[in-house]
Formats: C-alpha cells, sequence, structure tokens
C-alpha cells in the first residue's frame, strides 16, 4: 500500500499555485437589462472565471421599437421625429442625416445659410453628447462629482437650444429641405458668450478628471483594441479613430460647410480606453474651433427652401447617404419604389451604436470585470440606437 | 471609385456587373453563389481593400418574388465606397455567411435573420437578435401580419 | 412600521379618543413617506436624460423633493420613475421589478410612449401602448420627453395623494391621476393658445374658410 509522501511547505504552495489547482469553475451572470452602468437596457450575459471575463453575448431587444417598420408607413417629413428618438443624444445629427438623405434623392438644392445653421448646430450636438458622456464616464468609474459639472455647463446649451427650436432633448429641428424655424435673435450671441466660458470649462475638465490618479489607472491600456481589429468588427467614430484609423466623415467626405472650415481630427495610438477619452475631449476642442469660424458668417437667406406644406416625393431608386454622429457614421437607406407615393418603400438605419458595440467582444474578453465598465463607457453606448 | 475601377470587379468573379440605374454610389450585381468569393476578394485584394463592412440590409421585392440583399463596403486605404447587390427567392432565402470575412457581418446578418428570416449558410449563431426566440413570422417582410399591429388612421 | 400600520389601527380605534390618535399618526407616516420617497431609475430610452439626470443635475435638484436617493435595485425603492418606452420583451422584466418593490410603492409613467406608446403605437409590432398595461400607475406627466419642472410637479401631486392615504386602509390604490396643471391655468387656456397659434403661422385662415362654406342649414 502507498502512503502519499509528507510534502514540505514549499511543495504545499508550489502544488497549490499549479494550474489545475487554482483552476476556478466558470458560471455565468447576468448585467442588465436593468443595469446603472449599461446605460438603459443593454443586457450582457458573462461567462465569468472569478473576476475575469471569459465570454460576453450581448443579448439585445429590450428597446426594439420597429422604428423601420414604422418609417415605412410615413412620409419622409413625418419620418424625421423617429431619428430623435434613435439616439436622443445626437438627436440634431440624426434629423440632419435623415434630412439629407431625402434632399439628396430628391434633388433639393440648399441655400448657405441652412448649411451654416445646421453645422454650427451639429457641432452643438456634438458637443453637448460629448459633455454628458464625460460626466457619465466618470460616474461609471465611481466619480460622481463629474456628473455635476457636466449638467451644469449643459444647462446653459440646452437653453440655447430652447430659445430656437423649443425643446431640450428631442429636437426635430432640421427638416428636409430647410429648417424648422429661423434662429432666434439672440443665438449668435449667446453662442459667443457660451464659448467664451466653454473654453477654459474644458481645460477645468481635464484638471478634474483627466490627471486623476485612480481614473488612469482604470482606462489606461485597459480594452486595447488595434484599427484592424476595429475596422473587422464594424467600429466608426471615436472608438475606430481612438484605434488609430483617421475615418471621420466631415473631412473625407464632407458634408454642410465642414469643406469650408479648419479643424484637426484626433487620431490615438494604443487603442486603449483611454485614447478613446482622450479623442472626445480634443473633439470638444474642435467642435468648439469650427463654431467659432462659422457664427460669425451666417449667411442671410431663407431657412426654409421647400415649403412645410408641399410634399416631398422622391424618384424611383436607392439611396445611401451618412452623417458622422458624436457616435460614429449614421448611414441611411432609402428605396423609393415609385415617383407618385409620397414615403419610402423601405426604409433602414445604419447606426453607429449597433456597429459599435460588438467591438466589446475582442476588447473585453480575458480582462477583468471592472474593465468591462470602463471600456462600455468608453464607447459611449445608447441603447436605443443599437435597438431601433 | 472610378469607372474603369468598376470594371476591374467584375473581372474578379464571374456574372459580376455594373448597375448604373436607380442608385446613388457605385454599385455591381453579383448572384448570390458568388457573393462571399467576391467579397474576400474584395477584402483582401491590396487595390480594393474594403476593410470594413458599414452595413448590410434587405428590401423585400414582394412582388417580383425576391429579396435584394445590399452590403455597403468602404476601403480607408484608398477612401472608396462599393455597394454590392444580389437576389435571392423568398421562397428559399438562402445565402452564405459573410461572417469569416468580417467580425461585424454576423450581427448584421443575425439581425436580417431575424427581421427577414433570410438563413446563413455557416453562420456560427444564427438567431434571433431583437425579438424573443418564440416569435412567430419576420416583421419587416411586406406579407407579415399581426393581430397586434395597429393600421395608422387615413 | 409593521405593528404601527397593520395591528394599531384595529386596538386604538376602539379605545376612547382612538380615531384621533391614529389620525395623527396617518398624519405623521404621510408626512415621511411623501417626502422621502426613493426612486428606482428605470430608464429604457430618451426620457431617462431629462428625468433621471437632468433632474439630478444641479439646476434643477431632485434633492430639494427629498427623492434623489435614487436606487438601481428595486428592493430599495419605493417610486417607480417609468422612463422610456416599454417594449414586449421588456414587459415581463418590468412587471418583475414592480413586483420585487418594498411596499407601499408608488409608480410615475413620465412621457409620451410610457402613457400610451407615444409616437411608436402606429405600425409598430412591438410597441406596448402604455405601461398601464402592464402595472398599475399612479401619476401620469405627460410631455416627450416632459420637462424637469413638469417632473417636478407630477412628483408633487404624487406627494399630495400620499397624504390622503389612511393606515385605515393599508393597500388602497388611488385612481390613477395625470399630474395636474399649475395654479391659474385651465385646459381651455392651453387648447385657445395653440389653436391661436396654428391659426397665425397657418396659410389658411381656418374661421373664415370655416364661415365662407355654406353649410346646409338646420343641422
Amino acid at each position: 500500500m502507498n502512503s502519499t509522501p509528507i510534502l514540505s511547505i514549499d511543495e504545499l504552495v508550489e502544488n497549490a499555485s499549479a494550474p489545475d489547482a487554482s483552476e476556478t469553475q466558470e458560471y455565468f451572470i447576468n448585467m442588465g437589462p436593468q443595469h446603472p452602468a449599461t446605460h438603459g437596457v443593454l443586457r450582457l450575459l458573462l461567462k465569468l472565471d472569478g473576476e475575469r471575463v471569459r465570454k460576453i453575448v450581448p443579448v439585445l431587444g429590450y428597446i426594439h421599437r420597429g422604428i423601420e417598420k414604422i418609417a415605412e408607413n410615413q412620409s419622409y417629413r413625418q419620418m424625421v421625429h423617429l431619428t430623435d428618438r434613435m439616439d436622443y443624444l445626437s438627436a440634431i445629427i440624426n434629423n440632419w442625416g435623415v434630412s439629407m438623405a431625402v434632399e439628396k434623392a430628391a434633388g433639393i438644392e440648399l441655400n448657405p445659410r441652412i448649411e451654416t445653421i445646421r453645422t454650427i448646430f451639429g457641432e452643438l450636438e456634438r458637443l453637448r453628447s460629448h459633455q454628458l458622456w464625460w460626466g457619465v464616464m466618470g460616474m461609471d468609474l465611481g466619480a460622481f462629482t463629474p456628473f455635476l459639472y457636466c449638467f451644469r455647463d449643459r444647462e446653459l446649451l440646452n437653453d440655447i437650444m430652447e430659445k430656437t427650436i423649443g425643446a431640450r432633448l428631442t429636437m426635430n429641428y432640421i427638416q428636409p429641405g430647410g429648417l424648422m424655424h429661423d434662429v432666434h435673435e439672440d443665438f449668435v450671441d449667446d453662442v459667443k458668450g457660451f464659448l467664451k466660458g466653454f473654453k477654459s470649462t474644458i481645460d477645468e475638465y481635464d484638471q478634474l478628471l483627466s490627471g486623476n490618479v485612480i481614473f488612469q489607472e482604470r482606462v489606461r491600456n485597459v480594452g486595447i483594441m488595434d484599427g484592424a481589429t476595429a475596422l473587422d468588427y464594424g467600429a466608426t467614430g471615436p472608438v475606430l479613430r481612438g484605434s488609430g484609423v483617421a475615418y471621420d466623415l466631415r473631412k473625407v467626405e464632407p458634408y454642410g460647410v465642414y469643406d469650408q472650415v479648419d479643424f484637426d481630427v484626433p487620431v490615438g495610438t494604443t487603442g486603449d480606453s483611454w485614447d478613446r477619452y482622450w479623442i472626445r475631449i480634443e473633439e470638444m476642442r474642435q467642435s468648439v474651433r469650427i463654431i467659432e469660424q462659422l457664427i460669425d458668417n451666417i449667411p442671410d437667406g431663407k431657412h426654409m427652401v421647400v415649403k412645410m406644406a408641399q410634399k416631398i416625393k422622391i424618384p424611383q431608386g436607392r439611396y445611401y447617404s451618412q452623417v458622422e454622429t458624436a457616435r460614429g457614421v449614421l448611414g441611411t437607406w432609402l428605396v423609393s419604389e415609385s415617383e407618385k407615393k409620397e414615403g419610402a418603400y423601405r426604409v433602414h438605419f445604419r447606426s453607429p451604436c449597433f456597429n459599435n458595440l460588438w467591438t466589446l467582444i475582442p476588447m473585453v474578453e480575458g480582462d477583468l470585470i471592472g474593465s468591462l465598465v470602463a471600456c462600455m463607457a468608453s464607447i459611449d453606448l445608447v441603447i436605443p440606437d443599437i435597438d431601433r | 471609385m472610378l469607372p474603369e475601377r468598376l470594371q476591374s470587379i467584375c473581372e474578379l468573379e464571374d456574372d459580376v456587373t455594373v448597375l448604373e440605374e436607380g442608385v446613388d454610389k457605385p454599385t455591381v450585381v453579383v448572384p448570390c453563389e458568388h457573393v462571399a468569393s467576391l467579397m474576400a476578394a474584395l477584402k483582401h485584394d491590396a487595390s480594393f481593400a474594403f476593410l470594413l463592412l458599414l452595413d448590410h440590409t434587405v428590401t423585400d421585392r414582394v412582388d417580383d418574388g425576391h429579396f435584394e440583399l445590399v452590403y455597403q463596403l468602404y476601403s480607408p486605404v484608398h477612401n472608396h465606397h462599393l455597394m454590392v447587390m444580389t437576389t435571392i427567392p423568398r421562397d428559399e432565402p438562402v445565402i452564405q455567411t459573410l461572417s469569416h470575412i468580417w467580425a461585424v457581418a454576423e450581427f448584421q446578418e443575425r439581425e436580417i435573420y431575424d427581421m427577414f428570416g433570410v438563413v446563413y449558410r455557416n453562420h456560427p449563431d444564427l438567431r434571433r437578435l431583437f425579438l424573443e426566440d418564440d416569435w412567430v413570422g419576420f416583421p419587416l417582410r411586406k406579407d407579415y401580419e399581426d393581430d397586434f399591429m395597429l393600421e395608422r388612421p387615413k | 412600521m409593521g405593528i404601527a400600520t397593520d395591528h394599531l389601527p384595529g386596538v386604538v380605534e376602539q379605545l376612547p379618543g382612538g380615531s384621533v390618535l391614529v389620525t395623527s399618526f396617518d398624519s405623521v407616516i404621510n408626512w415621511a413617506r411623501a417626502n422621502s420617497l426613493w426612486p428606482l431609475a428605470f430608464g429604457t430610452s430618451c426620457c431617462a436624460i431629462e428625468m433621471l439626470m437632468a433632474t439630478g443635475g444641479p439646476r434643477h435638484d431632485l434633492a430639494r423633493f427629498g427623492a434623489e436617493v435614487a436606487r438601481p435595485s428595486p428592493r430599495q425603492a419605493d417610486l417607480l420613475i417609468l422612463a422610456g418606452t416599454i417594449v414586449k420583451r421588456m414587459a415581463p422584466r418590468l412587471r418583475l421589478l414592480y413586483e420585487q418593490m418594498a411596499e407601499p410603492r408608488y409608480v410615475i409613467a413620465t412621457g409620451a410612449c410610457t402613457i400610451s406608446g407615444g409616437p411608436f403605437i402606429y405600425n409598430s409590432y412591438s410597441t406596448v401602448r402604455g405601461a398601464d398595461e402592464v402595472i398599475p400607475v399612479d401619476v401620469y406627466v405627460p410631455g416627450c420627453p416632459p420637462r424637469p419642472e413638469s417632473f417636478f410637479h407630477g412628483l408633487l401631486t404624487l406627494q399630495k395623494l400620499i397624504k390622503t392615504e389612511s393606515i385605515r386602509q393599508p393597500g388602497v390604490r388611488h385612481k390613477p391621476v395625470l399630474s395636474e396643471l399649475p395654479d391659474g391655468i385651465k385646459v381651455e387656456d392651453i387648447q385657445k393658445e395653440i389653436v391661436a397659434l396654428l391659426e397665425g403661422e397657418a396659410t389658411v385662415d381656418v374661421n373664415k374658410a370655416a364661415q365662407a362654406k355654406p353649410w346646409p342649414k338646420g343641422t
């Protein structure tokens, strides 16, 4: 009969740290749909090994409202308001996307005033979106103060938008053929006053969060993704630019008056969460730069080239057009069956968040669960934009 | 993208034709059995380098009895955009998956399967994406009917 | 609270002067309940930004009404703020969340989608037409999305409702109410204003066109 050999303490420790002895049982955990860090109703099914994420399965559809089906049964004007409620943090840019698709298809020529005002509002919306993201990213990583700062400044922007548009969140301002109303008489002064203060506010944001040691530890070298992987997973916007691919529609396929203004496209180097964070901070500075160049030079003209009462119809065919929202490329796919019908046969939205979401898989698999929250915050997801 | 480059796409695979009417982007039409091989060539050929699959969607041409599949490709290397179209019959909607070429195709195809019931052969995980697993029917098909859905009053 | 709310009324009320005591208890308990509502942040879409984030922000400051302790877990909350569309897939989860909340529990439905399905009623195969098809709602706050101020009005309406409760009838629910209008403003005034606005901007003068039309007599 074999007696078990008596081991020394050193041998015991060595045995205990052998790979098979430390292996833990893998288990599944549900994150969401009601979870504070998923910013809505995203559900992630996580396969965990201790605190390591082995597999992520996103489960979608908790806010799937069937927007594409609804839009097929509406006219081109009516369908604009649906896009507000997809990516509600860049509502104006979404309006712009679908309006531009209709205008291109119907061959409507806009005057420089409309294009300039659209660009200014688009950049204000980008500012507002990035600003909210900054506050929420801080909150996700355990710092509550950024949230208070971001809402302090967001309300200032809300006031400016409200004066012209009358809404605080779902704008429905940009319409096929122009703008809903002309800008408020105080608009130019308000924006100038806001920008004056906001330039130093971005530096304040920087001082408050960017240099924080805990924050740096949470985001630096976390969720590294190279450019090839980002492209493979269909990422666009700051997520793709963070991985070093300078794909910004405002530069490569300019629309609005982006070809007349001077701005830079910030690009990351390592592709970690820090790069994605830094790019959005830089984009805020670039947005300020763009608005400053345009705000004094708004040309005169009408705010509408197609009257509201006039029906818009587009010739038979297939149309695809894109805009750069705060999160990436929003594509609008329109199919028109006949020139007589005042509505599309098929509408499809290529939403940036739906495609960006999947980059979580290469980013986080094999990493800790705490990094998952940091990565999710750095992708900046809006769930109704995923589900539509 | 220049027209002569479009012609060279037609040489990559059999039966590829250029579509000029009714589209606003450079477009090629390909029979459904050649889609996967053409796409692989478009991605890996360095002179095209379509590294980004922007979008994939379907139009239900119920009167013609087929589904029209569309792929939007973009090349960040050369900065050009290409639309690839193909049709599959409505009563047998089967096509080869592209998930081995672009990772995001897996999820875009799952959405299409959910909404239109297009079956992708060799897909790693073909399940419903937005709707519950026990949902009956494919809601974005033009002939979809549902007791729950309300018609807009005229 | 169990003894005070469940057993006390039956015993105390039979004593001389007992109903005075119960009424005093009522007012104390209702005061405490109304001013320390702990909301469950249930934001599904756009309204979440306005209802749960902007109200918690520095300008509007939900803490003034004692309801700033937003909980992500239903077991620690007694006020369910519904902010956003409810779809078929979410409905069973919403029911589950509601049932997990501690009694007494209240529900505020904010925004058009939560009240009726809003812009997603027609031709949608998945939107539930109002959260009240799934769970009972106490106060409706209309808007798309409502302003933070109108949400506060809904919250104050709920506080008023709570203050009319009695421990004599535990668990009795109120009829659902629409978040009422501020003093001095009537629905008719708003309707008049909207009509004036629409007519002012319309290319056709509605009244003139209606009068010009030869209506058949006697109808």
